[in-house]
């Protein structure tokens, strides 16, 4: 099924603004609007990512800004042949908030509990240029059984290596990946991708 | 490893995850890279963690994106706008947005510039205008000055004339000008003599007139008539006399002499 097809028959779809493809051209010409447009659309998201590793929510924001100066500074480095932007833009998130606490002497945390703080934080704040059906997104989230959920955040959202994935969930460094597979496709029947 | 095996190992998935070491990367990006499904499956596992990252978003406050845009040196005002227009609009129009912010922004420095263009216009006829008032303010203030000038020395000559101490005293015209005629103004009270001269015809150049009392049958300079207002004669005073038989007036050198010299051309007995 093509992307078109899904957008018609599913309301998860993201709703795009600008196409990725224009969003990208934009910005590899420095296009101050898109770079507004990226921030508004994607900042909330990777500062989710932020979050489930820093409780300070200053130090929280601090890198965030500091990733979004790499992604403006970095953008011309983004080969849209090996991904798509966002998957590179939390890439860049990710390993920024890890040397960042590494460099700070904070060990990885892991704030994998049902976090439920993330969603009340959200609706709190009047961030409607979602770009996603996110209440949608939640409740079929919880359909994702919690050990699912767990691997999946470990390395999404705490940047834990396939070693220490094992160790904390104590199973064997080779099931990882097929454990990964397994609930990644989970969650792509419960977001119907 | 064949194609099917890497997709079923989850190799895919630690990729888009950031999980996989960079030996794992090679290999998935070289086969995404000659393999359309692999490519395709990869599009899909980034889809959904996309969704998924969307779904845990946490919202920055807002003054993260006014420190990041300063940062960098971006616009900060214009986009600042633009964030208050996204966070009140809903999920469709985004795009759109830009586009009319865009337009709305040609729109306002169009408009911008004609009022400029328009305002230097109205300055510049203002100013103008201003200007002409002004020196038009400066000449009645000098009309008025001279005006009120005159209407004192009118008033003040009226005054004398119309005294009921003044005796006036008519000097007639003599065989050296029959037509000039002039009055002598003496008041009785405070003994003052003023001259009208304004019917003697004008002074030669280096000459002027000369006021004579005569008492005791004696001329005695009365003082020089001066004609300060331009060409024209005005009531003036003189010097002041107990008493006097008669007035004359002469034409002398310019300054006046101790004795008359000059021909008298009027001569009034009282």
């Amino acid at each position: 099924m093509n992307n078109k097809a899904l957008k018609n028959i599913f309301p998860l779809q993201p709703i795009s603004k600008f196409s990725e493809e224009e969003l990208v051209s934009l910005l590899k010409k420095q296009d101050e609007a898109a770079f507004s447009y990226l921030y508004d659309n994607y900042a909330a998201a990777l500062k989710g990512i932020i979050t489930r590793m820093v409780d300070d929510t200053q130090l929280a924001e601090d890198i965030l800004q500091e990733a979004f100066v790499k992604i403006w500074n970095n953008f011309k480095q983004y080969d849209n042949s090996k991904g798509r932007l966002f998957t590179w833009m939390i890439n860049i998130t990710r390993n920024l908030t890890i040397d960042t606490l590494r460099s700070k002497g904070f060990k990885k945390q892991k704030k994998i509990s049902q976090d439920e703080n993330s969603v009340i934080s959200y609706q709190d704040k009047n961030y409607t240029t979602d770009k996603f059906d996110t209440i949608g997104l939640r409740k079929q989230l919880q359909f994702l059984k919690n050990d699912q959920k767990i691997i999946i955040d470990l390395a999404y959202f705490n940047g834990f290596t396939q070693e220490e994935i094992s160790k904390e969930m104590d199973i064997p460094l080779g099931t990882v990946k097929t454990r990964m597979r397994t609930a990644i496709i989970e969650l792509r029947k419960l977001l119907q991708y | 490893m064949e194609k099917e095996e890497i997709i079923s190992s989850g190799l895919l998935e630690m990729y888009v995850l950031g999980v996989a070491n960079s030996e794992e990367c090679a290999i998935v990006e070289q086969l995404s890279f000659t393999d359309a499904s692999v490519k395709e499956e990869i599009l899909a596992i980034e889809q959904s963690m996309e969704a998924y990252a969307f779904a845990n978003a946490v919202a920055p406050s807002t003054n993260v994106k006014n420190k990041l845009f300063s940062q960098l040196q971006l616009n900060n005002t214009i986009y600042n706008s633009k964030v208050i227009e996204f966070n009140t609009k809903t999920n469709n129009s985004n795009s759109q947005n830009i586009g009319n912010n865009k337009a709305w922004y040609t729109y306002a420095a169009a408009a911008a510039a004609i009022l400029i263009i328009t305002s230097s216009a109205f300055n510049y006829f203002f100013y103008n205008k201003n200007k002409q008032l002004i020196a038009a303010n400066i000449e009645i203030e000098q009309q008025l000055q001279l005006a009120s000038t005159q209407t004192e020395t009118l008033n003040k000559n009226l005054n004398i004339v119309r005294s009921k101490y003044t005796e006036p005293v008519s000097l007639k015209g003599l065989e050296a000008a029959p037509d000039a005629a002039a009055k002598i103004f003496w008041v009785k009270n405070t003994n003052e003599v003023y001259v009208d001269a304004s019917n003697l015809p004008i002074a030669p150049s280096g000459k002027q007139y000369q006021l004579w009392a005569i008492v005791d049958g004696k001329p005695v300079s009365a003082g020089m008539i001066t004609d300060k207002d331009g060409n024209k004669y005005s009531i003036q005073k003189m010097k002041s006399f107990g008493k006097a038989e008669a007035f004359a007036i002469t034409l002398e050198d310019e300054g006046g002499h101790e004795q008359p010299k000059g021909t008298m051309y009027v001569l009034g007995k009282i």
